[in-house]
């Protein structure tokens, strides 16, 4: 490991701190809450800092247990006066989750910027339109290819996959990080120590490994043509139909169901007995046959066989 | 992506040559069931080693319609069956189910003594604030100003919190829920089988029929959304709506304690008495 990862320090084009500095280096570190985007700036902050720069860093923060947007600024250099980056000024942009990278792109520099993204997808609530299983989603549907065009440096890393594969997924900003200090002048000794006090003790190995792991994953997308990115689109979608099983001789004609269906696909019939009149309406939610006092009603979610066989 | 897992089906658990049940329509205590009979399949109890005891009352009548080793008991009693029950056969998951009328009134006694010994054993009390199947009498937990057949100008004593009296008689697990949130209840019902001691489950339920008609409390589906306005998530007891939420019905887990099962005290204390 060790060695390969001499082999990428030596091979690696660092981009260099613009002209010795004069001007404030910005990085631009946003995700999901939860994800460690604070980490990774603090990361990077303190070393910065220790490095004897002056540095801003200022960041949401907070949303770690809604799953809402995170970002944080960093930027460092002789001297920083505004501690947050204007549109078209990061000159790398890290994001720990798909969407959220795109979100931010705008803030990148389109000549020189250096865009570092995980693929990871994470689907908002809010980009769930219907209550359907397997909806459509309102999320991104842009490839990596479509990106690397609008940029001028662009890594579609599967950080998380990787992390995973090392056997913890929240070493997923960690290898980022690796990934982040191929493009940054700092010497791998000050990365791996400023690293490991960073992270809880017991996972210094996990890691260790993930740090490096990313570090050569940029190397290798250096080298090799970028067709080896991981053109991931949107999550795979499947069609269901619901389908409801009501069986009659149960049916107290209470109208709970009828009443309460947010879709209000359900009236009772001429004998009084519930019935599924608007399917096409029918999302498959499932309250129904929950609050039924008398088990009369089964929701069934046939899969769209055509569907089903595509998502395999 | 999204992946349909077969939902549980509660069918599957019921006796169907005894369906449909007896309870009116709307009633809450078929919810109830359902969410019970989730979180067993939930925790993939085996039904041979599930015995379910329970009282008299609608809420008694329930533990017919499951397909499991079921005991229907004297009235107020299911607890003290239970109690037998647990200590003969600690390898079986006891669940009592009862009724307001049976825990509270007639079976208080057995109920707050439950509580204090701390065996391990379920305790569901399905409370309708009346005693339905009798034809809709007072009972301990009836709301105050409240019309039953023996309080014909509004019930003037005050009522039982359930909860409250369970704490303070130091049962091992208390919780409370509303018919309403089916899969919010059977995440209950699974913490309290799940727990080491007595564990005791307040559910509040609707009763259509008796009370809801008499207290002129509207359809079924309408009492079933008053319970929305009604109920207050314990996690909000501070919050700054507070002054905004009129009624006081904290629900969720409400109190966790461990103390020492009894079951378990007391065969390790015959252990040391054989030992010797």
């Amino acid at each position: 490991m060790n060695e390969q990862s001499n082999i990428a320090a030596s091979t690696r084009e660092p981009v260099a701190f613009n002209a010795a500095l004069a001007e404030p280096f910005n990085v631009l570190i946003v995700g999901v809450g939860g994800q460690g985007v604070i980490m990774v700036s603090k990361v990077l902050a303190s070393l910065a800092q220790a490095h004897g720069f002056e540095v801003k860093q200022s960041e949401v923060h907070g949303m770690a247990k809604r799953g809402g947007t995170v970002f944080s600024h960093v930027r460092f250099g002789p001297k920083v006066w505004s501690p947050t980056i204007a549109k078209g000024e990061a000159d790398v942009l890290i994001a720990l989750e798909w969407a959220e990278g795109l979100r931010w792109l705008p803030h990148l520099r389109r000549d020189t910027g250096v865009f570092i993204c995980d693929t990871k997808r994470i689907v908002p609530p809010f980009a769930c339109r219907s209550r359907r299983p397997g909806a459509p989603m309102r999320y991104s549907t842009e490839t990596a290819e479509q990106v690397s065009a609008y940029v001028s440096e662009a890594y579609a890393i599967d950080a998380t996959r990787m992390a995973e594969e090392l056997g913890n997924d929240r070493a997923a900003n960690v290898v980022l990080l690796g990934a982040l200090s191929t493009v940054l002048e700092f010497s791998l000794p000050e990365w791996e120590r400023t690293v490991t006090s960073f992270v809880p003790k017991k996972t210094i190995a996990v890691n260790t490994a993930a740090f490096e792991l990313g570090r050569n994953w940029i190397a290798e997308a250096k080298t090799a043509p970028p067709s080896d990115m991981p053109a991931r689109s949107a999550p795979t979608q499947t069609n269901y139909t619901p389908r409801l099983e009501i069986t009659d001789a149960w049916c107290k004609s209470c109208e709970i169901c009828v009443k309460l269906c947010p879709e209000h696909c359900l009236e009772l019939d001429a004998d009084r007995i519930a019935k599924l009149v608007a399917p096409e309406k029918c999302t498959g939610c499932r309250l129904c046959e929950w609050l039924c006092p008398d088990f009369a009603i089964r929701v069934h979610l046939d899969a769209e066989q055509p569907a089903l066989e595509a998502a395999r | 992506m999204f992946r349909e897992a077969p939902h549980f089906d509660v069918r599957d658990y019921l006796r169907k040559e005894m369906m449909p049940h007896f309870l009116c329509p709307g009633c809450g205590h078929g919810m109830a069931l359902r969410a019970l009979l989730w979180a067993l399949h939930e925790l993939k109890i085996d039904r041979d080693k599930l015995a379910v005891v329970s009282g008299i009352g609608c809420a008694g009548r329930l533990s017919a319609y499951i397909d499991a080793n079921t005991f229907h008991t004297t009235h107020g009693r299911p607890l003290a069956y239970a109690t037998g029950l647990a200590l003969a056969r600690p390898d079986l998951h006891v669940v009592v189910i009862t009724g307001d009328g049976d825990c509270l009134a007639i079976g208080g006694n057995h109920l707050i003594h439950a509580c204090r010994r701390n065996l391990k054993l379920t305790c569901l009390m399905l409370n309708n604030e009346i005693y339905g199947m009798t034809g809709g009498q007072v009972s301990p937990t009836t709301s105050e100003t409240r019309l039953t057949t023996t309080t014909p100008h509004g019930n003037t004593e005050p009522n039982f919190d359930a909860c409250a009296l369970a704490i303070a008689a130091g049962a091992g697990f208390v919780g409370r829920e509303v018919t309403r949130h089916v899969p919010k209840m059977k995440e209950l019902i699974k913490h309290g089988l799940q727990h080491p001691g007595f564990a005791f489950i307040e559910v509040l339920s609707d009763c259509t029929e008796v009370y809801g008609r008499k207290n002129d409390m509207g359809s079924s589906s309408e009492m079933v959304m008053r319970q929305k306005s009604e109920m207050r998530p314990s996690a909000y007891r501070d919050s700054v709506d507070e002054p905004f939420r009129s009624t006081d019905l904290p629900t969720g887990v409400l109190a966790r304690n461990a103390r020492p099962e009894y079951g378990a005290a007391l065969r390790a204390a015959a252990a040391a008495r054989a030992a010797k």
